[in-house]
């Protein structure tokens, strides 16, 4: 375990964020955002990397920080975890740090209007703090597909699983 | 596992496979003796196998069958249905015991109690069942090997009557386990072809396994030597086959040392490679981003023509561009055809599951099968298994009518249920019918509201087709009594959502007294299909073109309000309509509708959509053709989107949604 930690460092509603650099894939421009219908109103989209169809959130969205126009600066960094991968956009990407573990402290219960419940903590160097997002938290969503079996068979689900789950008399109504 | 254990594990289940079909033909054809000594084989060397691997409870409930079946060969015992039930339970006792081995989740077997049965079946006395060779064998010592003078006359006699006689020599490969079961499989064929006059070593020794590489069998045949060499061209691990035309003056010496040494002059190469099924999935997956991309530099091909006119660079580019969409579509063909199984892999397993549902059930039923080579992608063969034994189990229960019921209504008393696969364009199509009492769809409908299932309001509402359709509601079962077969209102829910799953249809037709079919329409392939391509407000969406009925278009004048909904009128039946916004939570029709009468091409554009019985016009802003498209994934993060089947990367990099039709029948609101 090595003493420091390396951070992608973001650039979120005036406030200055980290992620581990082993869960970015990578971080690239602004693109056009397919609307995907049906899902969380922090789910901007999906995008087209490279023939991966990717979901994007928008982090802003997601700690309901105020919206803003995209710009120039604006990035989407590509976060892989466990078996999903997702984009989150950021208003712009900075630096690359190591940061001494020594120099990383408990999150207070807020930090710029962000719940506490999303940060693993603060780190501090000269330049300020830096916040600490909880990937796990961040990308949680109330119902996340528990079927990890091959793409073909997510993608053909229906919502078979879905309406077992109601009653018959609204799965009945679902259907007539 | 060690390797000798999985050969004999994939043997055993073939074995237990064939076992199972022919037990189930000697039913129908008990006077078949060919059948039988088929049969009694087959259970000779899974007892011989299964003995040499050390696998008693297998060893000795298939050597009580074989005594069985010995008996019946020599004429004391008949093939009844009861011998039939008892050998069918042994089998499916031997599969729970190959399914220990092999550490899958088994049924407990009582070999014991089996074992028992079987020998009440048959007399007291056991002798061990040596297969009898075919007559005109002689029994040989090793040294001697040259054919004896009956022998030699047996060829000559055979010769005069334009018969050929062949030695065959076959070396096994060093690798190869259960040695008697190669063999076993060559005395098979060459069986088939003609008369087996001598085996040297010996049948029995060549049973027993007592030989090292190499046997020979002189067959004699009207066949030519090719076909000889064809018939065992498929066996594998064999390292050699060597067929020499023997005439009766030859004097064959060859003491098993020799044998050794007469190696073949040519060696065969096998004409089939096994691959695992995750390389074709991802070369599939390959061929599914070449499409892409294919369609991609098309696209930019006419972008450059745009820009650069007629250059000769951009016809080379063209050019270049088309030979890639022909080679593409080949590979994708190829790729497809690779990843191919005859539907038969599903449908062999039928006759003895209906077999003993009709048994169990006190029913007479013939069943039929028709179009076993119908070929599909395996994903697909996988998931069709489920649905199809769920409708067969009905047809049996709840479609054909006993004996007595038959007679009184005049029917034949032999209820008859077909299983049938053929392609269809672009499809796969499946029927499972049956000659029973059909549906009436009044009781169907009184049921469901007694069930509680729907309201008596809702219930008014519904035409015949609803009415029918109803069976596939979760919890809906007409059976007056449960039984094991059917009854507890499961099965016709998981049939569509399972068909439904791999992009297929079910449809149902019947009448009261007269039968019941079912018709299950499928995709060839899971990861390619053809779409209708459609724009609305901007966006691209994939309509795929199982579910597309038609396109029309209409003039906002036909547009009908019934009950608050939008209408038109399609060849005399209501046909509601609806639009893509729906999907994203529902505006209203009218909302969207421009009733701009003004323009003079203000006509609508509508898909009429089909999900199982519902057909939905939805009206969309521009018709853009059809496509092939690769489907992907939304992925698990977004997880399953009712009404949204996954999407795929158009042409010009961007991303289109794919929609799914009948989740989107019911996302919109339909009722």
């Amino acid at each position: 375990m090595a003493l420091e930690e390396q951070l992608v460092v973001f650039q979120l509603a005036g406030e200055t964020y980290g992620v581990n650099i082993s869960s970015v894939h990578e971080i690239i421009r602004m693109q056009e955002i397919t609307k995907v219908p049906r899902t969380p109103d922090f789910v901007e989209g999906v995008i087209n990397l490279r023939g991966r169809i990717i979901p994007v959130i928008d982090l802003r969205k997601r700690f309901n920080l105020p919206l803003q126009e995209k710009t120039q600066s604006s990035r989407i960094i590509v976060i892989e975890m466990d078996s999903v991968t997702v984009g989150m956009i950021v208003d712009s990407v900075s630096e690359v740090i190591r940061l001494p573990l020594d120099q990383i402290e408990p999150a207070p219960p807020m930090v710029g209007g962000v719940d506490a419940a999303y940060l693993r903590g603060v780190g501090k160097r000269e330049k300020g703090l830096i916040v600490l997002l909880d990937l796990n938290q961040v990308l949680k969503r109330e119902e996340k597909a528990e079927l990890k079996d091959s793409a073909n068979q997510a993608m053909l689900q229906n919502e078979a699983e879905t309406k077992k789950g109601e009653a018959p008399a609204q799965a009945a109504k679902a259907s007539l | 596992m060690s390797e000798y254990t999985q050969v004999f594990l994939e043997e055993a289940e073939e074995l237990l496979e064939s076992l199972d079909q022919e037990l189930v033909r000697l039913e129908q054809e008990k006077t078949n003796r060919a059948l039988l000594n088929d049969i009694f084989r087959v259970a000779h060397t899974l007892k011989g196998s299964s003995a040499s691997m050390g696998f008693d409870s297998i060893a000795e409930l298939t050597h009580e069958m074989e005594s069985l079946l010995d008996k019946i060969r020599q004429g004391n015992g008949e093939v009844t249905s009861e011998l039939i039930d008892v050998l069918l339970q042994s089998l499916d006792a031997l599969r729970s015991l190959v399914d220990e081995v092999a550490g899958r989740p088994a049924q407990p077997v009582e070999v014991k109690a089996l074992v028992d049965r079987l020998q009440s079946f048959s007399a007291s006395d056991h002798k061990k069942g040596v297969p009898s060779n075919s007559p005109g064998a002689h029994e040989q010592s090793i040294e001697d090997t040259s054919l004896t003078d009956s022998e030699q006359s047996v060829i000559r006699a055979a010769q005069e009557k334009g018969f050929y006689t062949y030695k065959i020599t076959v070396r096994l490969d060093s690798g190869c386990q259960m040695k008697s079961v190669r063999a076993y499989l060559v005395f098979n064929r060459l069986e088939k072809m003609g008369e087996i006059i001598k085996a040297v070593p010996p049948v029995e020794d060549i049973e027993a396994e007592k030989f090292d590489r190499v046997f020979l069998f002189y067959l004699v045949t009207q066949a030519d030597q090719r076909e000889v060499e064809e018939a065992l061209d498929t066996i594998a691990e064999l390292e050699s086959v060597w067929v020499e035309k023997v005439g009766a003056d030859v004097k064959v010496r060859t003491g098993a040392a020799e044998t050794e040494e007469a190696l073949p002059h040519e060696y065969r190469f096998l004409q089939t490679v096994r691959v695992d099924v995750g390389r074709l999935d991802n070369l599939m997956n390959l061929v599914g981003e070449l499409v892409i991309d294919r369609t991609r530099v098309e696209e930019i091909g006419s972008q450059v023509r745009v820009r650069l006119g007629n250059d000769p660079v951009v016809d080379a580019l063209e050019e270049v561009s088309t030979h890639l969409g022909r080679l593409t579509g080949e590979l994708q063909e190829e790729i497809m055809k690779a990843r191919m199984l005859p539907i038969d892999q599903v449908f062999s397993r039928f006759p003895r599951m209906v077999r003993d549902l009709a048994r169990r059930a006190q029913k007479e039923i013939n069943f039929i099968i028709e179009g076993r080579e119908t070929e599909l992608d395996r994903s697909v063969i996988e998931e069709i298994s489920d649905p199809l034994i769920h409708l067969l189990r009905n047809a049996v229960d709840h479609g054909i009518e006993d004996r007595q019921e038959r007679i009184r209504l005049g029917k034949d008393p032999v209820g008859t249920i077909a299983v049938r696969a053929f392609h269809y364009e672009n499809q796969i199509i499946i029927t499972v019918e049956d000659d029973g009492q059909g549906m009436d769809p009044e009781v169907l409908r009184r049921r469901a509201v007694e069930k509680g299932l729907i309201t008596e309001e809702q219930a008014s509402r519904l035409n015949t087709a609803e009415c029918l359709n109803l069976i596939f509601l979760p919890g809906f079962s007409t059976s007056k009594e449960v039984t094991d077969i059917s009854g507890r209102g499961v099965g016709m829910d998981i049939v569509r959502d399972r068909v439904e799953k791999i992009n297929g249809t079910v449809d149902i037709s019947t009448k009261v007294g007269k039968g019941t079919k079912f018709t299950i329409r499928l995709p060839l392939t899971l990861a390619i299909n053809r779409s209708l391509m459609v724009k609305h407000q901007g966006v691209i969406y994939a309509f795929p073109l199982v579910n597309v009925m038609e396109t029309i278009r209409i003039s906002p004048e036909e547009i009908k309000t019934v009950h608050g909904r939008q209408v038109i009128l399609l060849r005399g039946s209501v046909l509601p309509l609806c639009n893509l916004n729906q999907i994203y939570g529902g505006h209203h029709l009218s909302t969207v509708f421009k009733t701009d009468k003004g323009e003079a091409d203000s006509g609508l554009s509508v898909v009429v959509v089909g999900a199982s019985d519902k057909r939905v016009g939805i009206v969309v802003d521009e018709l853009l053709g059809e496509q092939e498209i690769v489907i992907k994934s939304l992925g698990d993060f977004l997880g399953r989107i009712p009404g949204i089947a996954g999407a795929t990367i158009l042409g010009n990099g961007s991303i289109s949604l794919i929609l799914d039709v009948r989740g989107f029948v019911e996302q919109a609101g339909l009722n």
